[in-house]
C-alpha cells in the first residue's frame, strides 16, 4: 500500500518527546490560546452568521476550531475551544450567555475529544496515513460531534427551545450541521497548517506544553 | 459643517460616544448583562419576559444607541421563531395528550406552540440583554469590569488579547475578500460548495498569520516585564491603574442593589411560591379564545 | 575615572534552534553607561540577535544554543528575570505593530508600567511625560494599531519609554515610516541623548540620520563584532565600510571623494549642517 513507507518513515510519533528535549509551559502558549479564541470568534461568528439559524447550528465550523486547538494546543487548545463560542455567541446572536454556558460540557468534549485521541493513538495531525484520517474523523468529527449534538439538543430541550419529541431529529440536523463543515474544514487546515504548526514553538506535545 | 461623531467603531461593535450608560461603574453595566441574561430563566410568564425586552429597548434608545444598528439581528429573530415555531408544529410530542385547533386548514396543537412562544420570548430576552451590552461597552470597560470583579489578571489579559486578536483577524478577512472581489470575484452567483471552500482557503492564511503573531506577542510581553504570576520585580502586587480610574459611586450601589432585589425576589417568588409560571398568563387565555380552545 | 558598563558582551555566541549556523560568534562588546550607541551592518547580518540578547529574549524566550555571557550592568542576563530585565532594558521592535498588546494607545502605555509595579499614583504623570515626549498625547483614546505608520512607532516608543528604562535599544526605528515621521524619532532620540539619563542603542541602516548623535558605531557583519568606534574615526575609512556593506552618510562620501582629489582636507562632515559648514570653510579656502 502506498501509505506504508510513508508510515514508517514517520517512524517516530510526533507527539514523543526527544531526549534532551525540554519543554514548559510559557507565555507564548497563554498567547496562542488568546489567539486561538480570537480565530474561534471570527470562525464561530461568520460560521453563525452565515445560515443565521440561531441556536441550532446547521453550519458551524467553530467545532473544527476546537479539535485542531485540541490537537495542536493541548490543554490550551481546549480551554480556547470551551469559552470562545460564549463571545461568538452573543455577536452573532445566535445564542444568549446561560444557553452559551450550558453548552460548555460540549464544548469542552468537543475539543478534548480529538486532543485525546491523536496523543493517546499516536495519531499524525498531518494527516499522513489512513489512521490518522481514521482517528480524526472516527474520533475528532463524529464522535466529538455526536456527543456534542448529543448534549446540545438536550440543552435546547432543557431551555424549551424545541419540543421533546423533535429531539432526535434536531441531533441529526445538528449532527449533520456541524460534522461536515468540520470535516472539510478541519481537514484541510489539519492537513496545510499542521507542518507549520509542528515546527513552531507554540505546538504542544503533552497538555501544556 | 462636518456632522458631529455619534457613534465609535470598536472592536466589539459600534458604542454611542456619549450615553447617559457612562455614568456607570463598568462594572455595575456588566451586572446588568448578568441580570438581563439570566432572570428570565426564572421567569415562563410571557409578558414579563416580553417587557424585560421592552426595558432592554428602552435602555437601548436612552443609551444613544442607534436603533439602527441592531436591524442586523431581525433575520435571526425571524429564522429563529420560524424554525421554533415549525419544530413545535411538525414534532409536537405525543398527540393524543394534546389540545388540537385548526388555523388556515392545518392542525396545530396548543401546548408546544404556545410553549414555544414562552421560549422565544425568553430567549429573546435574554438576547437582548446581550445586544445591550455589546452596543453600549467598549473593550475596556468589559476589562475594567472583570478587574473590579477581581477576575485574575491573567484572564482579564487572555480576553483582552482575544478581543484584540478577533478585531485583526476580521479585518485580515475583510482585506482577503475585498482584494479578491476587486479582481472579479462574484460571490452572489458562487454555490454554496464553493463558498465553503472559499471559506476554508481563508482560513489557511489566518492561522499562518496567527502563528507569526504568537511568537511577536510573546516578545513583547516578556520585553514589557510581563510573567504568567503577574508578580513585578519589586515584590507584591501588580499595579492596577486601569481600575483605579473608575470608581463605584452611590448611583452605581444603588442600581447593584436594585438589579440583586429584582433578581432574589424573582428567584424567591419562582421557588417558593411557584409565581411567574404561564397558568396566569393573559396573553395565553387570549391566545386559547383566539383559536378556539 | 572609572567608566560603568552598561552592556558586557564576551565571547557570545549564539544558534537558533533548527538553524544550521551560529547567527553570532564569538562576540565581544562594551557599552559604557549613559552612551549613544549605533549599531549598523547588512542584513542578517546578526544586528538583531544581539539586541535580542542584550534585552534577554535570548534565550528567556527563544530556544537555541548559547555560548559566553551577556551582562546587563554587572548582571548575567541569563539568570535575570523578565520584570527585572524590563526595568533595566527596554526594546522597541522594528515592526511597532508586532509590540502592541493593548486596545488603545493609553492602555498600551501603561500596560509595562503595571507590570513592573510602579506605583497607581505615578502612572498617569508617566504617561503624561512619554506622550507629550513622543507627541502621541492627542492619541491615547485611540487603537494603537488604527493610526498612521509613524505615529504607531512613536506609540511603541512611548509604551517603551515610560518605563524609563536604564538602557534604551531601537531596532531598526525608521524602518517602516515616512520621512516626516523618521524626523519625529531622531529627534526624540536627540532630546533622549540631551537628558543623558538612558544608555541609548540604535540599530539602523540610515547610518545618516543617527551618526551625528552616536558616540560609537558598532559595525556588526556575518555574525561578528568586526569595529567599534567613534563615528568620525568610523568613517574615515570609508573603503572598509562600503566593504562591509554600509552605506555612509552621502555628504561623508562627498567630502571624502573631494579629499581624494587634494580639494578638501578637513574632518569628513556626518550631517548636513556639518556638510554646509565645511563647504562654506572651502569657498573661504580654508578647508584646503
Amino acid at each position: 500500500m502506498a501509505t506504508a513507507p510513508e508510515s514508517a518513515a514517520v517512524g517516530v510519533s510526533v507527539w514523543e518527546v526527544e531526549p534532551g528535549e525540554r519543554r514548559k509551559p510559557g507565555i507564548v502558549h497563554v498567547v496562542m490560546m488568546a489567539l486561538f479564541i480570537g480565530i474561534g470568534i471570527v470562525v464561530g461568528t461568520l460560521g453563525s452568521l452565515a445560515i443565521p439559524i440561531g441556536f441550532v447550528s446547521l453550519f458551524w465550523p467553530g467545532q473544527a476550531v476546537q479539535a485542531l486547538g485540541g490537537i495542536w494546543f493541548g490543554a490550551w487548545g481546549v480551554i480556547a475551544g470551551m469559552f470562545f463560542p460564549f463571545i461568538s455567541n452573543a455577536l452573532s446572536g445566535s445564542a444568549p450567555i446561560p444557553v452559551s454556558a450550558a453548552y460548555l460540557p460540549a464544548n469542552f468534549l468537543q475539543g478534548f475529544l480529538a486532543a485525546a485521541g491523536f496523543r493517546w493513538l499516536k495519531a499524525d495531525p498531518r494527516l499522513r496515513t489512513w489512521r490518522d484520517w481514521a482517528v480524526w474523523v472516527v474520533i475528532g468529527v463524529l464522535l466529538a460531534n455526536f456527543l456534542g449534538a448529543f448534549w446540545g439538543t438536550y440543552v435546547l430541550t432543557w431551555f424549551g427551545l424545541i419540543t421533546e419529541a423533535a429531539r432526535p431529529t434536531a441531533l441529526f440536523g445538528w449532527f449533520i450541521g456541524n460534522s461536515v463543515p468540520s470535516l472539510i474544514f478541519g481537514s484541510i487546515l489539519l492537513k496545510y497548517v499542521s507542518p507549520m504548526i509542528l515546527r513552531s514553538k507554540t505546538f504542544v506535545k503533552g497538555w501544556l506544553a | 459643517m462636518p456632522k458631529a461623531e455619534i457613534a465609535k467603531k470598536t472592536l466589539l461593535g459600534v458604542v454611542p460616544v456619549d450615553s447617559p450608560f457612562y455614568r456607570f461603574h463598568p462594572a455595575t453595566r456588566l451586572m446588568l448583562l448578568v441580570f438581563l441574561s439570566v432572570t428570565p430563566l426564572f421567569v415562563d410568564l410571557p409578558e414579563i419576559n416580553l417587557a424585560l425586552i421592552a426595558v432592554a429597548l428602552f435602555l437601548l434608545r436612552w443609551g444613544k444607541v442607534q436603533l439602527g444598528q441592531i436591524k442586523r439581528y431581525l433575520p435571526l429573530l425571524f429564522t429563529v421563531a420560524l424554525f421554533m415555531f415549525t419544530v413545535a408544529y411538525l414534532a409536537p410530542g405525543d398527540r393524543a395528550m394534546l389540545t388540537p385547533f385548526k388555523l388556515l386548514g392545518l392542525t396545530f396543537y396548543l401546548e408546544p406552540i404556545w410553549w414555544a412562544f414562552v421560549s422565544y420570548c425568553r430567549l429573546i430576552a435574554m438576547l437582548f440583554g446581550a445586544i445591550l451590552y455589546f452596543s453600549t461597552n467598549r473593550e475596556r470597560d468589559l476589562l475594567v469590569a472583570l478587574r473590579t470583579i477581581r477576575l485574575p489578571f491573567a484572564a482579564s489579559y487572555v480576553l483582552a488579547l482575544s478581543l484584540r486578536s478577533a478585531g485583526m483577524f476580521m479585518e485580515d478577512f475583510a482585506t482577503i475578500r475585498e482584494a479578491q472581489q476587486a479582481r472579479g470575484l462574484d460571490l452572489e452567483s458562487m454555490s454554496i460548495a464553493d463558498k465553503v471552500k472559499l471559506y476554508t482557503m481563508y482560513a489557511v492564511p489566518l492561522f499562518a498569520v496567527a502563528l507569526r503573531r504568537a511568537d511577536e506577542i510573546s516578545n513583547a510581553l516578556f520585553a514589557r516585564g510581563y510573567t504568567l504570576s503577574a508578580r513585578p520585580a519589586t515584590g507584591g502586587k501588580r499595579s492596577d491603574y486601569l481600575r483605579k480610574q473608575y470608581r463605584l459611586l452611590a448611583r452605581d450601589w444603588v442600581a447593584i442593589a436594585a438589579m440583586g432585589l429584582v433578581f432574589g425576589a424573582v428567584v424567591a417568588l419562582r421557588i417558593g411560591w411557584g409565581a411567574f409560571t404561564d397558568d396566569a398568563s393573559l396573553l395565553k387565555a387570549l391566545f386559547r379564545w383566539g383559536v378556539g380552545v | 575615572m572609572t567608566v560603568r558598563w552598561a552592556v558586557e558582551v564576551e565571547d557570545f555566541s549564539w544558534r537558533y534552534q533548527q538553524a544550521r549556523e551560529f547567527a553570532l560568534r564569538d562576540v565581544h562588546l562594551k557599552i559604557p553607561e549613559g552612551s549613544f550607541t549605533l549599531v549598523v551592518g547588512p542584513n542578517e547580518s546578526g544586528k538583531t540577535t544581539l539586541m535580542l540578547a542584550i534585552k534577554g529574549l535570548i534565550p528567556h524566550s527563544l530556544p537555541g544554543t548559547l555560548r559566553g555571557t551577556v551582562r546587563v550592568f554587572g548582571q548575567p542576563v541569563e539568570h535575570t528575570s523578565a520584570p527585572v530585565l524590563a526595568k533595566r532594558v527596554g526594546y522597541v521592535f522594528g515592526d511597532p505593530e508586532a509590540q502592541f498588546t493593548a486596545l488603545t494607545v493609553e492602555e498600551e502605555i501603561l500596560f509595562g508600567l503595571e507590570n513592573i509595579g510602579v506605583p497607581e499614583e505615578e502612572i498617569g504623570e508617566r504617561i503624561r511625560w512619554a506622550s507629550e515626549l513622543t507627541m502621541v498625547a492627542d492619541l491615547l483614546d485611540k487603537p494603537p494599531y488604527d493610526i498612521s505608520g509613524g505615529q504607531k512607532q512613536r506609540v511603541a516608543i512611548a509604551s517603551v519609554l515610560a518605563m524609563r528604562p536604564d538602557i534604551l535599544i531601537l531596532d531598526e526605528p525608521t524602518s517602516m515610516i515616512d520621512p516626516l515621521g523618521k524626523d519625529q524619532v531622531v529627534q526624540i532620540c536627540a532630546e533622549l541623548k540631551a537628558t543623558g539619563s538612558m544608555t541609548i542603542i540604535v540599530v539602523e541602516h540610515n547610518v545618516e540620520a543617527f551618526a551625528h548623535l552616536a558616540d560609537q558605531v558598532v559595525l556588526v557583519y556575518r555574525g561578528q563584532v568586526v569595529r567599534v568606534a567613534p563615528p568620525q574615526e568610523f568613517f574615515e575609512d570609508l573603503a572598509f565600510v562600503a566593504q562591509h556593506e554600509v552605506s555612509p552618510p552621502q555628504v561623508t562620501t562627498l567630502f571624502a571623494l573631494l579629499r581624494e582629489r587634494g580639494l578638501y582636507n578637513g574632518a569628513l562632515p556626518l550631517t548636513d549642517e556639518e556638510g554646509i559648514a565645511a563647504g562654506w570653510q572651502l569657498l573661504a579656502g580654508e578647508g584646503r
